[in-house]
């Protein structure tokens, strides 16, 4: 690119995965809005674009936006922790086009195919039905390929150059990253054994390997950003991958209680998962620890200025501490022990667990490390908030917590009425729909809903064009 | 003292359905399993820090 | 000379997370091992000789099933072919499904298996939830197929005018739109009349799964406490 301040090709690359990976956040968001109004106008684009697909499109988008973001900022990382230049750059590029290429592909045969004849064509080339994994059957060896790839190139590099602690964490949970999707690749006529895989990938995803991933990812942060000592914020690191996958590995358990898996995943998964929220407040005192300790050094030399060098990604940094407490930790504990979930379970309550973790978990650092590119790349020594950085951050928050809430208050007439109260029949779930919660709670999410799109318009204004203004301390 | 052990009651028996014998046994014993070996990396991490300490 | 703690230690840390790490994932592939081994599909031998499976073989849709309440385990759990004195599968009662309560195990497993692809391909998780997983828009259909709505004194055979509750959901599952239950309609999506009762069979089957008694008091409670 012209004018472009970066000289590592690994930067590049990660500018690359940021751009698709905003595009499809986008996308994800568009989908979602079509998924809201349905929820309001139920006859909204019927037999066009049904619920099925819109949330197909949403959740499908939301999952590969975050895979995109983060390979970018694993390349963009690699080259500041290992002191050189990415090996293997040229097949990571290659492997960039080809993931690029095969998800507009299976996008657009979902929109216009969306569902073909009962038979293995269809798992094999339209969409494998399996919520969060649907790519179909070409589409997932791909993946693996590309994934397989992406670690093989993290490994060369990190063996070749310096490997830090965080570069040491990211090895190991990236090759559990990409061999765990393999677990969620075969059919099989049990449902009960089905979905005992299907959460291997999707819980030892989001709530092991991701948040091992955002945990290095903070540690970079806290590194660049507010110059923390590596030494401290390793030493972090190391005590968040310990609670983490101590707790998150059979944490599992909570999704073994009712899928006809033995009743002992009552206690394992009750237990275990009740610790999960530990290691997320751990990362958050840890990073408003740093945060206030780099600041108070600054202080005790009398200088009177922030020790923050990035205040967008800064920003969305503390709100990941925040917003993965929150949103994983406490939405997800509301939930996880088994006489709560015997009622909770498959609920919108669920639902609103999910908006606030996979924001406050995932979609907060994500979108801190495309401002720290943005800074790089336009060589930037302070990057500061633009007004449009205000809005953007300030709605897109304040419309996904608006989401939860609502959801949370919806969940609460699905859990009580159709669960509790009548035991989850047809008529069941319809009686707990028609209540003034359920109904109003989903005007209230579609409103928030909006607001969080546009804010993502802002977002998406601001980092193309935020490096280009003269806010900053160049 | 037969209050404190409750008979099998899932439908197959098995060697974590043994474990899981009333409240929490199965868990409080995994967790117990995964814990004590800290003690014993806490113990020579220690010797190791006393001898660089010299 | 100050000491230095062994808890703000970075090496004490980095082996205690692979410590941990490495032993939770054992116990987890262990427990897999042990749990594989008891959600694994049962046959017809099974329910012939009268061995209960988690999930039983295809050839349960030959059974009458029901959802009660177990002493001794204290929640409800799938009675298959009525309840023997224990309160558990007599996997005696036989119960016709589609005219017929002899399907072969080769027949029932062929009609399984087009239900269980059926219900991937047509995206049915996307919009229900399947053993409470899923998406939230239409109704759980775990155990769908004991719902009162679809017996003989719920309103759904009447509505596709069909007289036994397989032939009501087979229709139901064909057109859809044409029997709109609620504002919130089902699509078409081009099911055929084999793969409708592939589908069936697929829900028969699902009701028949243990899953430690959820959902809760599954049609047992008709009419709502009104919580408008």
């Amino acid at each position: 690119m012209a004018n472009s301040y970066l000289t590592s090709e690994s930067k590049k690359l990660a500018t690359w995965y940021f751009t698709v990976a905003a595009t499809l956040f986008g996308a994800q968001l568009l989908f979602g809005l079509v998924a809201a109004i349905q929820y309001v106008i139920p006859g909204f684009l019927f037999e066009i674009l049904d619920f099925s697909v819109a949330r197909m499109l949403h959740i499908n988008a939301l999952v590969v936006w975050m895979v995109f973001a983060m390979f970018g900022a694993v390349y963009w990382l690699l080259p500041d922790e290992t002191g050189i230049e990415t090996v293997g750059i040229e097949v990571g590029k290659l492997l960039f086009w080809v993931f690029t290429a095969a998800v507009t592909v299976v996008v657009l045969v979902y929109l216009f195919i969306q569902v073909g004849p009962a038979d293995a064509t269809s798992i094999w080339f339209i969409h494998e039905g399996r919520e969060y994994i649907e790519a179909p059957r070409w589409a997932d060896i791909g993946i693996t390929v590309v994934a397989l790839g992406f670690v093989a190139n993290l490994f060369m590099t990190g063996m070749k150059g310096n490997r830090s602690g965080i570069v040491t964490v990211l090895m190991a949970d990236m090759i559990a990253f990409a061999g765990l999707y393999l677990t969620g690749m075969f059919y099989t006529d049990n449902i009960t054994v089905d979905q005992f895989w299907w959460w291997w990938v999707i819980h030892l995803w989001v709530e092991a390997t991701w948040e091992v991933y955002v945990g290095a990812i903070a540690a970079y942060g806290l590194i660049t950003m507010i110059g923390a000592h590596r030494k401290v914020v390793e030493m972090w690191l190391w005590i968040e991958v310990t609670m983490l996958f101590g707790s998150g590995i059979l944490g599992m358990g909570h999704h073994y209680f009712w899928i006809g898996t033995p009743e002992y995943w009552w206690e394992i998964g009750a237990l275990f998962s009740a610790l999960e929220p530990l290691p997320l407040v751990a990362m958050f005192i840890h990073v408003l620890y740093d945060w206030g300790k780099m600041q108070g050094e600054e202080s005790a030399k009398g200088l009177d200025r922030s020790v923050i060098t990035n205040k967008p990604a800064f920003t969305w940094f503390v709100l990941n501490a925040f917003g993965n407490f929150l949103g994983a930790g406490i939405w997800g504990f509301f939930h996880t022990l088994p006489q709560v979930n015997l009622y909770t379970h498959g609920t919108q309550f669920t639902s609103a667990h999910g908006h606030l973790a996979f924001f406050g978990a995932y979609a907060t650092i994500l979108i801190g490390m495309m401002y720290i590119a943005v800074q790089g790349k336009n060589g930037i020594k302070i990057l500061n908030n633009s007004t449009s950085t205000i809005f953007a951050t300030s709605m897109i928050v304040g419309g996904v917590v608006g989401m939860t809430v609502a959801l949370t208050v919806a969940g609460y007439s699905d859990v009580i009425i159709s669960r509790a109260q009548m035991g989850a029949t047809w008529a069941g779930y319809f009686d707990a729909q028609a209540t003034t919660w359920l109904t109003q709670g989903m005007v209230w999410r579609l409103i928030m809903g909006v607001i969080t799109f546009v804010g993502f318009f802002f977002l998406a204004k601001d980092l193309l064009t935020i490096g280009k203004s003269n806010i900053h301390v160049r | 003292m037969n209050a404190m052990f409750e008979p099998f009651v899932d439908v197959v028996p098995s060697f974590f359905g043994t474990l899981s014998q009333g409240p929490l046994t199965l868990t409080i014993f995994l967790h117990t399993v995964i814990i004590l070996p800290m003690f014993w990396i806490y113990k020579q991490e220690k010797a190791r820090l006393e001898q660089e300490g010299n | 000379m100050a000491k230095k703690s062994v808890w703000s230690d970075n090496r004490f840390w980095q082996r205690t997370a692979a410590w941990i790490t490495g032993f939770a994932s054992v116990l987890l592939i262990w427990l897999t091992f042990d749990t594989s081994a008891q959600i694994s599909m049962g046959n017809d031998s099974d329910l012939k000789s009268g061995v209960t499976k988690r999930v039983p073989g295809p050839t349960v849709i030959n059974y009458k099933i029901t959802y009660e309440m177990n002493k001794k385990r204290q929640h409800e759990i799938p009675v298959i072919g009525g309840m023997n004195a224990e309160g558990t599968s007599a996997f005696q009662e036989k119960e016709k499904f589609f005219g017929r309560d002899d399907w072969s195990e080769e027949e029932a497993t062929e009609l399984l298996h087009l239900g269980k692809l059926g219900s991937q391909v047509k995206n049915c998780m996307n919009c229900h939830t399947l053993l409470g997983n899923g998406a939230y828009y239409a109704p759980d259909l775990t155990k769908a197929w004991l719902d009162p709505a679809w017996g003989p004194t719920g309103p759904m055979q009447a509505l596709t005018g069909k007289s036994t509750k397989e032939e009501a959901m087979a229709e139901f599952l064909q057109n859809p739109s044409q029997y709109p239950t609620h504002a919130r309609m089902m699509p078409n999506l081009g099911i055929t009349a084999e793969e409708a009762k592939g589908l069936v069979a697929f829900l028969k089957h699902m009701s028949s799964i243990d899953t430690n008694g959820f959902p809760r008091n599954f049609g047992k409670i008709q009419g709502a406490v009104n919580g408008k």
